[in-house]
């Protein structure tokens, strides 16, 4: 008898995933069923009422397109911030300037999401360090928090670390002889980046853009305390049936919605990713 | 195949931090020649070969193609095709699209790139293998690619970075002669980086050994391979024998007391010498009744397949190496007492002791 130690090893797993599905199996069972307004009691019988609602919502569209509008800005932000960065961490020549990088990356973890939403609260704020000095300068203070702008900039912060880690790893796997080939083949700086690195880099390329969407999908701090109720998202519009209308089952109904979204967009990203990958190998 | 040039190299320097890689290297190439520079790892030989390609640029020194200078030059213009250690294949194109780069970057029109690329490949014999990806070949196919894709640029110079240091023994020697062979016909000049010095001998026409960034001994393959001028070259080609000798009072070379005929120890040096000689050149008969000259013992013996290496003790703790190749003669025993036949033409006299 051999099974039973790989059965016991994988008990604490197989109790995690018994445990998800059955939070999964009470979302789903509540989001067909009807609460009574202001009370905390929802009942049956069970329909798909809920989400009949939300498809007609304008409201929750314009939470979902918002959701999606962001983690595009954030994730094509990333894209144009992270990949020279991620580029120059994996050709660094020199092991001090990679580990200066990589501590100042590193560093955003140490911190938690409240911490660091407070932090750029004082950065961005009305009164905060950027506007001050603004206003030290003579110039107009501008509204960088209570708005996208805020929440994009807090979301960079949280999401670009991912990014970058993700990004280097993979660039540093193209060796470099590859560009000098190039070079010394006729190819200048720019065609060898267009026709060598790009190519080579562009499964790493997906990978990170993929995950950086996915965290920005479900992000709700940042939206919540710098959008200041301004910038609706999916997370954010759940947050607000359930405490301001206790409206548990539509909460739900909603989550579920977000959840089937979220599946729809990783299968087609998973998609492009393996086209992607099978052109470059 | 392209119009080949010569290569001057002058006072080339380049320092690292504290490290000096190369310090005042002087070479000249002739049109069509090979010269290998060899040399262990960190003597500075490959800074040398990325200064010429253009990957490196020196502190000190001109390196100067077809007498034009290659320094103010970026080097996707230099001219200089250059095959790589683990060959650089471009992992995402096929190997027509690898050895059609060097065109596109060029801007040939298609259909003579296209032809182009299939002479090449041809050349090279892997005609049959353009439409592979890289990862599907094996280790001599993707030599043979970068040989072509180096190649169907026409450089003004071919640069070999340990060209056959990735392949097996046996197709190794079949890429070093067909690279001769390639060499010969299309008459490239060709500088290239190798440690072993084997792949210098067959492969070059002239090899400058270098030494922490200095070019210790250069010469041709022959002179290098017989005449070591140094200990460390002499050492590092794997000359079999470094023995230690004296001179006697009328300037002869004596190894173990007894006189070589014809050798003479150079003029003004100290009085400890060493003689550098390949087993191979060392000749080896049976004492007879009344043996005269240097006279030994087998003390082992040991089958290398064309030849046997015996080693010979003399007096005085000595051993020498004895290459004996093969002619249907029976194998000497181990006990048996032999004299040993040193010719001067192939001793090298070096001074000092190893």
């Amino acid at each position: 008898m051999r099974r039973p130690t790989g059965l016991l090893l994988a008990f604490p797993a197989i109790l995690v995933v018994i445990l998800l599905a059955a939070v999964f199996a009470s979302v789903v069972s509540v989001s067909l069923l009807q609460a009574d307004p202001g009370g905390a009691v929802f009942h049956g019988p069970a329909s798909l009422r809920n989400y009949t609602r939300l498809l007609g919502s304008a409201d929750a569209w314009r939470s979902v397109s918002n959701t999606l509008r962001l983690s595009g800005i954030v994730t094509l932000i990333c894209l144009v911030c992270g990949f020279p960065l991620a580029r120059l961490l994996a050709r660094a020549s020199s092991a001090r300037t990679r580990r200066m990088i990589l501590f100042c990356l590193m560093a955003t973890f140490f911190s938690g999401g409240v911490t660091r939403a407070y932090a750029w609260l004082i950065i961005l704020g009305n009164r905060g360090l950027i506007n001050q000095s603004l206003q030290a300068l003579g110039l107009p203070s501008v509204a960088l928090i209570n708005n996208e702008t805020g929440v994009v900039t807090a979301m960079l912060n949280f999401v670009l670390p991912f990014f970058v880690l993700t990004l280097f790893s993979a660039l540093r796997t193209i060796p470099d002889t590859l560009e000098s080939a190039a070079r010394n083949l006729g190819a200048s700086r720019a065609r060898t980046f267009l026709h060598v690195t790009l190519p080579l880099s562009l499964p790493g390329v997906a990978a990170s853009c993929f995950l950086c969407f996915a965290l920005s999908l479900g992000a709700f701090l940042f939206p919540e305390m710098l959008g200041g109720g301004r910038v609706q998202v999916l997370a954010t519009a759940i947050y607000d049936r359930i405490q301001t209308t206790y409206d548990v089952p539509s909460a739900a109904a909603l989550a579920m919605l977000f959840l089937l979204l979220i599946l729809c967009l990783l299968a087609v990203l998973g998609a492009a990713r393996q086209v992607v990958t099978r052109r470059a190998t | 195949m392209g119009a080949s040039c010569p290569l001057e190299i002058e006072g080339l320097s380049k320092r690292y931090g504290q490290h000096q890689a190369v310090d005042g290297v002087a070479l000249s190439v002739a049109e069509g020649e090979t010269l290998a520079l060899l040399g262990p790892s960190g003597c500075g030989k490959t800074t040398v070969l990325q200064s010429i390609a253009g990957f490196v640029t020196p502190d000190a020194g001109d390196i100067r193609l077809g007498g034009e200078s290659l320094l103010p030059i970026p080097p996707e213009r230099r001219g200089t095709a250059m095959l790589f250690q683990h060959y650089a294949l471009f992992p995402h194109m096929s190997v027509g699209g690898n050895v059609g780069f060097g065109l596109r970057m060029a801007r040939v029109p298609k259909a003579e790139a296209r032809r182009r690329v299939e002479e090449a490949l041809r050349l090279v014999r892997i005609e049959a293998l353009a439409s592979r990806r890289p990862a599907q070949l094996s280790g001599g196919q993707r030599q043979r690619v970068a040989l072509a894709r180096a190649l169907v640029i026409e450089p003004r110079l071919l640069l070999l970075d340990e060209p056959l240091g990735a392949l097996d023994q046996n197709l190794r020697e079949e890429m070093q002669t067909e690279l001769r062979k390639l060499q010969r016909r299309l008459g490239l000049t060709t500088v290239m980086v190798t440690h072993d010095q084997h792949e210098a001998i067959v492969l070059s026409d002239k090899i400058a050994v270098m030494r922490n960034g200095r070019i210790e001994q250069a010469g041709t393959p022959l002179e290098i391979h017989d005449h070591p001028g140094s200990h460390y070259v002499a050492t590092f080609t794997g000359v079999e024998n470094l023995l230690p000798a004296t001179r006697s009072s009328t300037d002869i070379v004596e190894i173990a007391g007894t006189p070589i005929a014809g050798l003479h120890a150079p003029q003004g040096t100290t009085d400890a010498l060493t003689v550098a000689i390949r087993a191979s050149a060392v000749g080896m008969r049976a004492a007879g009744a009344k043996p005269s000259g240097l006279l030994g013992t087998i003390v082992f013996t040991q089958v290398l397949g064309a030849a046997i290496r015996y080693e010979v003790a003399l007096p005085g703790a000595l051993l020498v190496r004895v290459d004996e190749a093969r002619r249907g003669t029976a194998i000497w025993e181990p006990g048996t007492a032999v004299v040993l036949d040193l010719p001067a033409d192939r001793c090298t006299v070096l001074t000092g002791n190893a």
